[in-house]
């Protein structure tokens, strides 16, 4: 902790020089190629790329919600899990309290799992 | 801590109320649950606080009151709602569960001895409210006031985690006693990162709390969502936000008064200006409440300008009698919006004759809002006034009376409106919950008015 | 009895919750009987009050008496008390405010008869004598302040009282606003007085003020502040356009509010802090010269008004400039003399004016009316007492008190002296004008109004009577020892000014310059009222239609020298613009964008709804992003 709270801004010269690099060359790119590079305007290239196929319609079309709504869900208790592994390794450390605590929070999410359900916020129709 | 574990099984019980169609029992349970975290704080009032949870909360006076303070002005939101939501949405349940959600966030924000703690309480106070702008599905304006709200409250949160970032970086610790303690024994060589990061939580609290120049969001949002919806924003978030911005600056930044002191003045101008000078040309009453809030965002910085040990008391006066005027204003533009269909001055012509009642609890609101003595507005303003310039910023002063002048010209219209536009119409139906929310604000905003001793030795 | 100072401004405010609370149950004799009878039981207290103050004195004590109601607020080292304090200054006013605030009540029972908000009107009066008595009575500025502002804003009701006549609506709220132009001034002169010597008590304020030096910068601030404040309330150049337009209002409103009390605030509040003013001579200089200015150019309006209200509001505004300039040259009895004088004599003048007006049927216009004296005996003899005595005519009381602040002029200025006396002929000429446009000559009006013509019933005259007989006799209540008097009100004031009095030293004019000075100033006061007498009364002479040419003076006069035009075009005008610019600029073009909310072009297509919301969230977040950007430059500069 103590060396770290001695670094200076100094230390953090080499990542502004990174930073700066990064940056320079993306915004450097773009320009010289605007520069340097013929501009040929064909219909081809000014239209949709959608790998090779042609297009077909507006892509701007209204689809369904349950995609969305599966997907956060998805990611709740996806990250649910990820909690597990760090408390998992330390789990000896934390004793019984630890246990308790873990079942709280999944008891928390289970809830919100019933609550889900009951909404049928997983039923596709 | 027993209040937030209560608040936040609270909400999850009144979803599973909602989940088996127990209706009826929701409010009942909600303001039993808000009354029950009340007598909890009470009970807790007067012990020597300790840091909870390693260091992440700490219940101290300060943090009480304006959980308190906080809890019920959600007291009087939700008398305020009974009816009000079963007209336009099924789900009544989840509006509940939200408001105590965001409720539960507030008192985080407020208790917070950690800055994970703020930023935790920030965000679920601030998640729960973009849904709530957005409650009503079908009305466009909500939407809009919804998606908006939340886009700018996303990129406001970016400054906010990156300002804590930077504190992290600089002092190596979350804790609230720590970065104290490296602020006070460095007085020589504070990192440049620790400053970015002051100037960075000043532009995210500020978000929060609408003063400008990050203010744009206030008027667009409170218009466009429910007005329920607003007066929570404005009254309890607000509440929250002043309260949190303060016990961070005074917890940790006072010795590095100097260099954020002159960026908060600038802000507070501005917000006076931008507040008072819109809310003058605005014809919707809910437009001029939006801008005139921001405009008392500007009044409750004073007390971090002059940040100092009565700051603390300045703050939860004004900002109780800000509310508490802000809850008869809104609540009465729901009345009024209900019977005339409109939210511009004009609905409120001739209603002093035939809702005397009515209209005498809104020109108290109104006049306490523009800080008339005997209200507790004025009192609030005398605080705030007095306590900068205790601090010798004498221009600020002058500026602050000159917009407390400008106040009163937009605040009277609603009574002019009220008392000298002869109107014949019906009567408003003033529903029972309603009469007691008005009858309670008014009346504590005449005692504060006249015996502000209550409140002022608190913290 | 001073025991019982708290009940005082209790008993109007009880006056006011009952009228107020039961004007649709309470029948009209039962308001006005409520209405009165709380302001004489005032009125009574207040005599008790003044007799022990009184006996006081006679003992030769200083007489201060303090009561502390409550302890208001306790912040920090702010401490502020809701207490009263009574000394020989507030123990005088307490009589002016009750004693005719009682007559206008009884008055107002006959005037308002037929009035649909009796007792609104009822109770708005109450509700303004209990502010006046509060802000009398407080013993620290936050009190006197709760009071001052009280006193704006019944005003304020009183005078927008027929507010569907939307001129007379917009009236009241020129006063308020102009008001509170005076008011912010107080407000941040009380902070200042707070953070100078840490209490608002006057007990506290005033030895502490008395240790500091002759022209201490802040005094100066101080006193400049709460002068600003006072040109406010009591109509002063620059703030004085609001009290003529404040006579729309009901007659007794006018006499009451506009004459006698609430307009004298300003002097009361430079009187109570005299040890201040003294203290700084540079805002003394100016209160004087601002005083005598209004006096001369309310004066010059007045001559060619022909609205009988107007006159008496001008006239108003010009007597009040003499006590300012009494004020400013240190007469501060003499100035106070004539607030009590002024009380008597242009309270009776704006009754006399309401009887008239009753009898013409609401005619306010002099050049309808003439020849009323032998229809209105009561009204024109007391009108005739009221117009010598404001002329300055000896011996009636407008004599004494305007001779005593030209007394101190003279010693203090020539030239003051000099625009003083100038000041009192124009007094002199366009009182009895009015007199003579109104009762004397044949009559005007319309045969409709002449076979209404009749005189006041007795709710109305008999104070008429009372006032008149204060007006004629109140002079012997100072009496310069020049002739022989015992100057009783300035022994009986003394202490309020002892600080003062220590700083200046006593102050002295020979007795044979001061006969001069009185005989010059009565004898012109006789000469410019029989020129106005042959001119009007004689001669008969009708002033001109409005559009009708005229001279560039009398063109000048006429229209009230511009002044409000002048307003206009530098005050109201710019902050219109400017307040529109906020608007338009940065409120809908900067902020709103490209749209301008949803609710207003629903009608436009989606797509360009879309498009445009895009950009509004966009510039939203563009504008937060500059601003953070220039709060880290700062930081950069800064740090």
């Amino acid at each position: 902790m103590e060396s770290e709270l001695l670094s200076t801004p100094q230390d953090f010269v080499p990542i502004l020089i990174q930073l700066i690099v990064a940056a320079g060359f993306g915004v450097g790119t773009i320009i010289i190629t605007h520069l340097i590079g013929p501009k040929v305007r064909t219909e081809n290239k000014l239209g949709a790329f959608e790998s090779g196929v042609e297009v077909i319609g507006n892509a701007r079309q209204p689809f369904s919600i349950k995609y969305f709504i599966v997907a956060i869900l998805f990611v709740i208790f996806d990250i649910e899990v990820i909690f597990m592994y760090p408390w998992a390794v330390n789990f000896r450390e934390f004793g019984l309290s630890g246990l308790i605590e873990m079942f709280v929070f999944m008891g928390l999410l289970l809830l919100g799992f019933i609550y889900i359900i009951k909404r049928k916020a997983l039923e596709w129709d | 801590m027993s209040a937030i574990i209560t608040l936040s099984l609270l909400a999850i019980l009144v979803l599973y109320l909602g989940l088996f169609k127990a209706r009826r029992a929701l409010l009942p349970v909600s303001l039993l649950g808000l009354v029950a975290t009340v007598v909890l704080y009470g009970v807790q009032w007067g012990k020597t606080a300790e840091p909870l949870y390693s260091g992440m909360v700490l219940f101290d006076h300060f943090a009480v009151v304006f959980s308190v303070v906080c809890v019920i002005l959600t007291i009087l939101v939700l008398l305020l709602s009974k009816d009000y939501f079963d007209k336009s949405s099924p789900h009544v349940a989840e509006y509940y569960a939200l408001l105590l959600f965001s409720l539960t966030g507030a008192v985080l924000v407020v208790s917070f001895h950690n800055l994970a703690m703020l930023f935790i309480g920030i965000e679920i106070m601030s998640v729960a409210l973009y849904i709530l702008a957005g409650i009503r599905k079908k009305d466009f304006a909500s939407n809009e006031a919804a998606l908006k709200y939340f886009l700018m409250g996303a990129y406001s949160t970016g400054f906010l985690l990156f300002g804590i970032a930077l504190l992290y970086g600089a002092s190596g610790s979350f804790d609230l006693a720590a970065i104290k303690e490296y602020v006070v024994s460095n007085p020589q060589g504070i990192s440049p990162l620790f400053y970015a990061g002051i100037l960075l939580l000043i532009v995210s609290l500020a978000f929060k709390l609408g003063a400008a120049p990050f203010h744009f969001w206030t008027p667009d949002v409170y218009d466009g969502s429910p007005i329920l919806i607003t007066i929570f924003m404005a009254t309890v978030v607000k509440t929250a936000a002043i309260a949190g911005f303060l016990r961070l600056f005074y917890f940790c930044f006072i010795p590095l008064q100097d260099f954020w002191v002159p960026v908060l003045l600038v802000m507070t101008i501005i917000t006076l200006f931008v507040g008072n000078l819109t809310a003058i040309v605005q014809q919707s009453v809910k437009r001029m409440l939006a801008y005139s809030s921001i405009s008392h965002a500007g009044y409750l910085l004073f007390a971090i300008v002059a940040i100092g040990a009565t700051s603390a008391n300045s703050v939860l006066f004004y900002v109780t009698a800000y509310s508490l005027s802000t809850i008869i204003g809104f609540g009465s533009l729901i009345l009024v919006k209900r019977a005339t269909g409109s939210e511009h001055f004009e609905a409120f012509n001739g209603l002093a004759k035939k809702n005397p009642y009515l209209s005498l609890a809104i020109a108290i609101a109104m006049l306490s809002l523009a800080g008339i003595p005997l209200t507790a507005g004025f009192v609030g303003k005398f605080m705030m006034f007095s306590g900068v310039l205790a601090d010798y910023q004498v221009l600020l002063v002058v500026l602050a009376v000159i917009n407390a002048a400008m106040g009163i010209f937009y605040y009277f219209r609603v009574i002019v409106a009220m008392y000298f536009k002869p109107l014949d119409r019906d009567a408003i139906v003033v529903s029972g919950p309603y009469r007691v929310v008005f009858f309670l604000a008014a009346l504590i905003t005449l005692l504060l008015g006249v015996y502000p001793a209550w409140l002022t030795g608190l913290i | 009895m001073i025991d019982l100072i708290w009940l005082i401004p209790l008993l109007p405010l009880v006056g006011f919750l009952l009228n107020g609370l039961g004007r649709n149950v309470l029948s009209k004799p039962l308001v006005g009987l409520l209405g009165s009878g709380v302001v004489l039981a005032s009125f009574l207290l207040s005599c008790g009050v003044f007799a022990e103050v009184y006996t006081a004195r006679q003992a030769g004590e200083p007489a201060v008496f303090i009561q502390s109601v409550f302890e208001w607020i306790a912040a920090g080292s702010l401490e502020v008390s809701l207490s009263f304090l009574v000394d020989p200054l507030s123990a005088i006013m307490l009589l002016i405010v009750t004693g005719i605030g009682f007559l206008i009540h009884v008055y107002s029972i006959g005037y308002m008869k037929h009035d649909a908000g009796f007792a609104k009107f009822f109770a708005f009066l109450n509700l303004f004598v209990f502010f006046m008595l509060v802000l009398v009575l407080g013993s620290n500025y936050a009190v006197m302040f709760i009071g001052w502002e009280g006193v704006g804003l019944c005003s304020y009701l009183l005078i927008g009282f027929w507010f569907k006549n939307k001129e007379f609506a917009s009236a009241g709220k020129k006063a308020f606003v102009m008001n509170r132009i005076g008011d912010l001034s107080f407000l941040i002169a009380v902070f200042l007085i707070f953070n100078t010597f840490g209490t608002l008590e006057f007990t506290g304020v005033f030895p502490q003020a008395a240790g500091m030096a002759m022209g201490d910068t802040t005094l100066l601030l101080v006193t400049l502040l709460l002068f600003v404040a006072a040109t406010g309330k009591s109509a002063q150049i620059p703030l004085f356009t609001w009290l003529p337009d404040a006579m729309a209002g009901p007659t007794p409103v006018s006499a009451l509010i506009h004459a006698a009390t609430m307009v004298t605030a300003g002097i009361y509040m430079i009187a109570r802090s005299n040890i201040l003013f003294t203290l700084s001579p540079v805002t003394l200089q100016i209160v004087a010269a601002i005083g005598i200015c209004t006096a001369l150019l309310a004066a010059a309006i007045a001559i060619t008004q022909n609205d009988i209200k107007k006159v008496l509001a001008y006239s108003t505004v010009s007597q009040l400039g003499y006590m300012f300039l009494g004020l400013g040259v240190g007469a501060f009895t003499g100035a106070f003399f004539h607030v009590i004088t002024h009380a008597f004599f242009k309270a009776l003048l704006f009754l006399g004016a309401g009887s008239v007006i009753h009898a013409m049927g609401d005619e306010q216009d002099m050049r309808h009316m003439g020849g009323l004296k032998k229809h209105l005996p009561i009204t024109y003899v007391t009108m005739l007492v009221a117009t010598i005595a404001i002329a300055g005519i000896p011996p009636l009381s407008g004599f004494f008190s305007k001779d005593e602040i030209l007394a101190h002029a003279f010693s203090a200025n020539k030239l003051l002296w000099v625009l003083g006396f100038v000041g009192a002929l124009f007094t002199a000429f366009y009182m009895f004008r009015l007199l003579s446009l109104t009762f004397f000559g044949k009559f005007r009006g319309t045969t409709e109004q002449a076979d209404h013509l009749h005189e006041s019933p007795a709710s109305m005259t008999v104070p008429l009577i009372i006032l008149a007989v204060l007006s004629a006799v109140g002079g012997l209540l100072n009496v310069p020892s020049a002739l022989g008097g015992g100057q009783a009100l300035a022994n009986f004031l003394s202490p309020v000014f002892a600080d003062s009095a220590a700083v200046t030293g006593p102050f002295h004019l020979d007795h044979s310059t001061e006969y001069v000075l009185m005989a010059v100033s009565a004898v012109g006061a006789i000469v410019m009222a029989v020129v106005a007498y042959r001119q009007y009364a004689v001669k008969g002479t009708v002033p001109k239609a409005d559009d009708a040419p005229r001279g560039v003076l009398a063109k000048l006069s006429y229209h009230k020298f511009y002044v409000d035009e002048l307003y206009d075009t530098l005050v109201v005008r710019p902050l219109n613009a400017l307040s529109v610019f906020f608007y338009r600029i940065v409120d809908r073009a900067g902020i709103d964008g490209l749209v301008n909310g949803l609710g207003k072009r629903v009608g436009e297509s989606a797509q360009g709804i879309r498009l445009l919301q895009n950009g509004n969230v966009g510039s939203y977040i563009f504008m937060m992003v500059i601003a953070a950007v220039l709060i880290l430059a700062f930081g950069v500069f800064n740090g």
